[in-house]
């Protein structure tokens, strides 16, 4: 296959996927596959923002879940509480999540893997003693409820159906934003980080600034899922921004694999899909349902691992060999 | 507030002092033979608690119990390191730190498996009242955790100094090149400091059992106390990870009694970034010039 | 015109002092070579004036401006590119890719213009144009679409001199340009070092090959144990009293060649 085919056919295909995303409500009016579907949605903004950070600039954050926060509580309190309207909630809790991003970034970039490891991991447990202990805005451990659907245009969007194409146009949105970004420049320079960075100062850029813009991007990312989270659920509590799901979120990207976007969200779908398998295959028992909730943790701790050690590329690896043209193909 | 008050609260501080000392030393252990940050250590330390208390509700006599829940938390240690980090050990830092990730998960899962979601606990090691000192109490319980602490840093100090795997040690930790020139087991001595840190974070969370009980999800605060600890005093240093544990316990201690009990665990959190951010080479440490 | 004018520059590490109180001027459309003894600093040199390192007294004067102790990159939007001694290569991209990322400082699409795709496919075009001329320039236009971690050893050094020329340097320091190639590889390196030259980048290169030295460079510095001992044009340093003195033993002629 040419690299031009396999380029035509790369984008055939995704668009394909697209549709066939946006078009679910009108295929099945299951009210549970439509919910699983938009954590699925959610997961992939965050882990898209995750992969520009980790798998491609190769700065790694423990703290994610922390910004998914950020933004759900910002968001839940801003609309819910204040009465502002939902767009400007929504895009206040995001900015308010890349302003937490750039100001944790300035001081850590400075600091080299563990160390930085263990500086966003710090900032996560701040965020949740935070979480819990500021009750007046978050309703601590009890967590924060009522939080009005989405509002678009005067129109309130409380259906199932609208709630899912509301979260999956704007999943569909920032994967072709990132996707772009990966492709051009700014993914070629990130690339480049990854590899050397004594390299990419030779080259004049700014590493810590980028680093830093590539931070607080992906924090924003975070920030936007937790504010269409809060919304889509309608209550949040202190426990789904733990330092576990922020694990999670990094182990997500090892599966994937570093250097590739198609990997780690299409690891974000399996995971993500993994616990709720029953609303995609009906015939599944309620014993192997709540085997594999059991087992979530386990499943995502043991994946990692032996992807790390036995096949390091991830799924982005093999979906490069699979695509690779005679003559040097066309970068992921 | 009453000198015995104060008092009270210092005795309390170096109480959890020392425990966070002995989570410190196994992270500097591991840091120093391998250069990595162990994440898994803190689950170590759930081990220890949560595998004794299973010894002992087969019965077996609570010394016993102890010293098997030790033991196998610290041939988990030896297993972890030789199956899923000494395939990539050649690989960068990055690599490795995930694999600890990963283990620490695992290792948390799997112990909620094996021992279920509740909270467990030990009897005292020595049944009695407390004892009284200058008007502030101390626990019988908190006696054993500093004799245990005691005794695991002047046993880590004896092998350090006066075996030869202990220099073997020490050279690995200044170069593993030179130190394998030199004839030196280097992925022998990786094994046995992932053993040495698991037994010490294994220690650390039996001896505390009895004050606080121990259930699975443990592991994550004490190794993220235990590693501020040890980036407090100063990577590296063994006697910088003891200082910094008792350090770290007495700010905890202090800050309840002077400014609100409410964030006592962001104490430890806050002092972990400020250290991070402004000294990272720690209170003992020499600054490590980065070449950009 | 000088170009650079390195002046006092000293730099110690712990007891050792690495550079010591060298100074030296490099005129604007000449090649100078820097050589010594193994250990002389001349690496260490490198780093100071293109602030890998900070020097712990004296200056460096680029042009209009100063550059010690500025930012690695700021040095680079200056004008004042290098190679390293370990090739610092990004194994993962291509040749071309890889010359793409020295163009960063001319580049305008940042993350917004590339996430929309505003004037991207143009700007890359014009980009991927002037990268191929650069590998044809060193001559490695055959590997521009290989990924730079299956690049053959002496193919390797002179995709990093393309990468450096991608930042539109006025000064280009290459850090032995010509370890472990072969005699013919070597003859092409220093026909790719006229055609820099005439394309108006001013050339300094730390050589060990005396050959390649004294056939390429108008002026030749000499370092000994951090301090300058020599500078001038290659027929008098090759009879320098101290210059064989401190190789001890080496042949410092250019006969070989």
């Amino acid at each position: 296959m040419s690299a031009r085919a396999s380029q035509i056919g790369v984008r055939a295909l995704l668009t394909v996927v697209a549709l066939v995303a946006l078009a679910a409500p009108l295929l099945s009016g299951d009210r549970y596959l439509l919910k699983v579907l938009v954590f699925v949605g959610l997961n992939v903004i965050v882990i898209a923002g995750l992969a520009l950070l980790f798998g491609y600039a190769g700065q790694i954050s423990l703290g994610h879940a922390g910004f998914v926060g950020i933004g759900a509580y910002g968001s839940a309190y801003l609309v819910g509480s204040v009465g502002v309207p939902w767009l400007v909630g929504v895009a206040a809790a995001t900015a308010l999540a890349a302003t937490g991003g750039l100001l944790l970034a300035l001081p850590s970039l400075r600091l080299k893997g563990h160390y930085l490891a263990m500086a966003t991991l710090g900032f996560n447990e701040i965020m949740y003693v935070v979480f819990r202990e500021a009750r007046a805005i978050t309703g601590g451990n009890d967590g924060l409820g009522g939080i009005p659907f989405p509002e678009v245009a005067g129109f309130s969007i409380d259906t199932p159906a609208g709630v899912y194409l509301l979260v999956w146009g704007v999943t569909l949105v920032v994967v072709l934003l990132v996707a772009n970004i990966v492709r051009g420049r700014p993914g070629r320079t990130m690339r480049a980080l990854h590899g050397t960075e004594i390299g990419t100062l030779a080259c004049g850029v700014d590493v810590v600034r980028l680093k830093v813009r590539v931070f607080a991007l992906s924090a924003a990312l975070a920030g936007l899922s937790g504010a269409l989270y809060a919304h889509a659920v309608g209550f949040v509590s202190p426990a789904t921004f733990s330092l576990e799901h922020s694990v999670a979120m990094v182990a997500i990207v090892v599966v994937g694999g570093t250097g590739s976007l198609a990997g780690p969200l299409l690891a974000a779908i399996g995971l993500t899909l993994l616990p709720y398998a029953d609303a995609l295959i009906p015939g599944l028992s309620k014993e192997t349902v709540a085997l594999m909730q059991d087992w979530e943790a386990d499943i995502y701790g043991i994946a990692m691992i032996a992807v790390i050690v036995f096949a390091p590329a991830g799924i982005g690896g093999l979906l490069k060999r699979w695509r690779r043209v005679p003559g040097g193909g066309e970068a992921a | 507030m009453g000198s015995a008050e104060l008092l009270q609260y210092v005795i309390a501080g170096l109480k959890s002092g020392a425990i966070y000392a002995l989570v410190a030393l196994g992270f500097t252990l591991v840091y120093g033979s391998t250069g990595v940050i162990n994440f898994a250590q803190g689950e170590f330390f759930m081990l220890g608690g949560m595998l004794s208390v299973f010894f002992y509700q087969m019965d077996l006599p609570l010394p016993v119990a102890g010293a098997a829940g030790v033991a196998c938390t610290a041939l988990i240690g030896v297993a972890f390191e030789r199956i899923a980090l000494r395939p990539r050990r050649d690989s960068g830092p990055l690599v490795l730190i995930i694999i600890t990730i990963g283990g620490s998960m695992v290792l948390k899962s799997l112990a909620r498996h094996a021992f279920g979601p509740n909270e467990a606990t030990l009897p005292e090691f020595t049944a009695g009242p407390s004892l009284d000192f200058a008007g502030a109490a101390i626990e019988r319980q908190t006696l054993w955790v500093w004799g245990l602490t005691l005794v695991a840093v002047l046993a880590l100090t004896w092998l350090y100094r006066k075996t030869r795997f202990g220099r073997s040690m020490q050279a690995c930790s200044l170069s593993h090149d030179a130190a394998r020139l030199m004839g030196i087991d280097t992925a022998r001595v990786v094994m046995v400091s992932f053993g040495l840190a698991a037994a010490l974070g294994a220690l650390a969370g039996l001896a505390v059992t009895p004050l606080t009980q121990t259930s699975w999800d443990v592991g994550a605060g004490a190794g993220l106390k235990g590693f501020a600890a040890a980036i407090l005093g100063g990577l590296g240093n063994p006697v910088a990870a003891v200082a910094g544990g008792l350090l770290l316990g007495l700010l905890e201690s202090l800050s309840i009694a002077f400014v609100s009990s409410t964030y006592k665990d962001a104490i430890s959190l806050v002092v972990l970034l400020l250290v991070l951010f402004f000294r990272p080479q720690g209170l003992f440490g020499r600054a490590r010039k980065e070449k950009v | 015109m000088s170009l650079l004018t390195v002046s006092g520059l000293t730099k110690r590490f712990g007891g050792l002092v690495a550079v010591d109180d060298v100074s030296f001027v490099v005129y604007e459309g000449s090649i100078k070579a820097v050589i010594g003894p193994n250990g002389a600093g001349k690496s260490t040199l490198f780093n100071l004036i293109t602030g890998f390192e900070r020097a712990d007294s004296g200056t460096v004067s680029f042009a209009d401006g100063h550059l010690a102790r500025r930012k690695p990159h700021e040095i680079v939007r200056a004008g004042v590119a290098r190679t390293f001694q370990n090739t610092q290569l990004f194994e993962e991209l291509t040749g071309l890719e890889n010359v793409l990322v020295g163009m960063e400082t001319s580049l305008r699409a940042g993350f917004v213009r590339s996430a929309l795709r505003i004037g991207v496919r143009a700007e890359e075009r014009a980009a991927s144009a002037r990268a191929m001329h650069l590998l044809r320039l060193v001559g490695i236009e055959q590997w521009a679409a290989t990924p730079a971690a299956d690049i053959p050893h002496g193919v390797r050094r002179s995709l990093e001199v393309a990468r450096a020329l991608a930042t539109r340097p006025r000064l280009l320091l290459l850090d032995e340009p010509a370890a472990g190639l072969n005699a013919t590889e070597t003859a092409e390196l220093a026909r790719a070092l006229y055609r820099i030259r005439d394309e108006g980048v001013t050339i300094v290169v730390v050589e060990h090959d005396m050959g390649l030295v004294m056939e390429v460079s108008e002026e030749i510095v000499v370092l000994d144990q951090g301090r300058k001992i020599a500078e001038g044009p290659p027929l008098l340093i090759q009879k320098d009293a101290a210059v064989i003195e401190a190789y001890l033993g080496e042949e410092v002629t250019g006969d070989e060649y």
